[in-house]
């Protein structure tokens, strides 16, 4: 009479790992009462790229570049 | 003036142990995540971030201690994000003629923001603040950061902190009817 009902084992490990991803989904179900809240809980996990502290020490290590002559920067033009 | 940092094995030593490191690992995620936030572009954020700490690096003797570290920070990048858009703002954002909008939408500022932590989440948390007037976007950003009073807050956006408090309600009610559809 089970019988019918018993999932071979693929449609078992379908089934069970369905479940998981329900669990799972419902686990990290949360409610951020206010926009700053959930902006809060966005920027805790994002993280800094590592590459950032790298290059800034790089750059520190050079010499700063010579500000722009008056009329560079009234007519524009740029560093480079 | 900025002093050559001495001789490392490593470009990460060369910062190590001095007060721009402090002030670099104390304040370097909140700049990288407003950077993100208000440029839309993770390689943007990240060059953004870079081009600020090395100006407050090379600025760092005009700081009078007026103001907070994070918000002298928080200046800068605030500049700097401006100065990339100029231009680029007029192309591609939303324009603030439409804010009446949010004042029909039918989102509630204190409905809560039911989410589920997938990838996708930060996508739409961006997808609704690009949506946003810039002036609502840097308004939640600020606010978010809770060692930001609304005093600070008002003086980086110059007005008053009355008037931050007033457009902040706007500003939430606006993010969440955009981040509600974004789901």
């Amino acid at each position: 009479m089970n019988q019918q009902s018993k999932l071979n084992p693929q449609e078992q490990e379908q089934a069970q790992h369905q479940a998981g991803a329900e669990q799972t989904q419902q686990a990290a179900a949360r409610e951020f009462a206010t926009p700053e809240e959930l902006l809060r809980h966005d920027a805790l996990h994002t993280p800094v790229p590592p590459a950032i502290a790298h290059r800034l020490a790089e750059s520190i290590g050079k010499p700063a570049p010579r500000p722009l002559p008056w009329w560079r920067r009234l007519f524009g033009g740029s560093n480079t | 003036m900025s002093r050559p940092l001495a001789r490392a094995n490593s470009p990460l030593e060369a910062l190590r142990d001095s007060k721009f490191a402090e002030i670099y690992n104390e304040h370097s995620k909140a700049i990288f995540y407003l950077a993100l936030r208000l440029l839309s572009d993770p390689e943007k954020a990240e060059d953004a971030t870079h081009d600020v700490f090395l100006k407050a690096f090379r600025k760092m003797d005009q700081f009078r201690g007026e103001s907070s570290w994070r918000t002298w920070l928080y200046r800068i990048t605030i500049n700097h994000c401006r100065n990339l858009q100029q231009g680029w703002n007029e192309r591609h954002m939303f324009s603030n003629a439409d804010e009446a909008i949010w004042e029909t939408t039918a989102a509630k500022s204190d409905s809560p923001l039911r989410v589920l932590e997938t990838k996708e989440l930060g996508q739409r948390i961006q997808k609704a603040l690009d949506g946003l007037p810039p002036e609502y976007r840097l308004l939640l950003l600020l606010v978010a950061d809770e060692q930001m009073s609304y005093e600070e807050v008002g003086a980086l956006t110059e007005q008053t902190a009355d008037a931050v408090r007033g457009k902040l309600h706007r500003a939430r009610k606006a993010f969440t009817a955009l981040f509600e559809k974004t789901a």
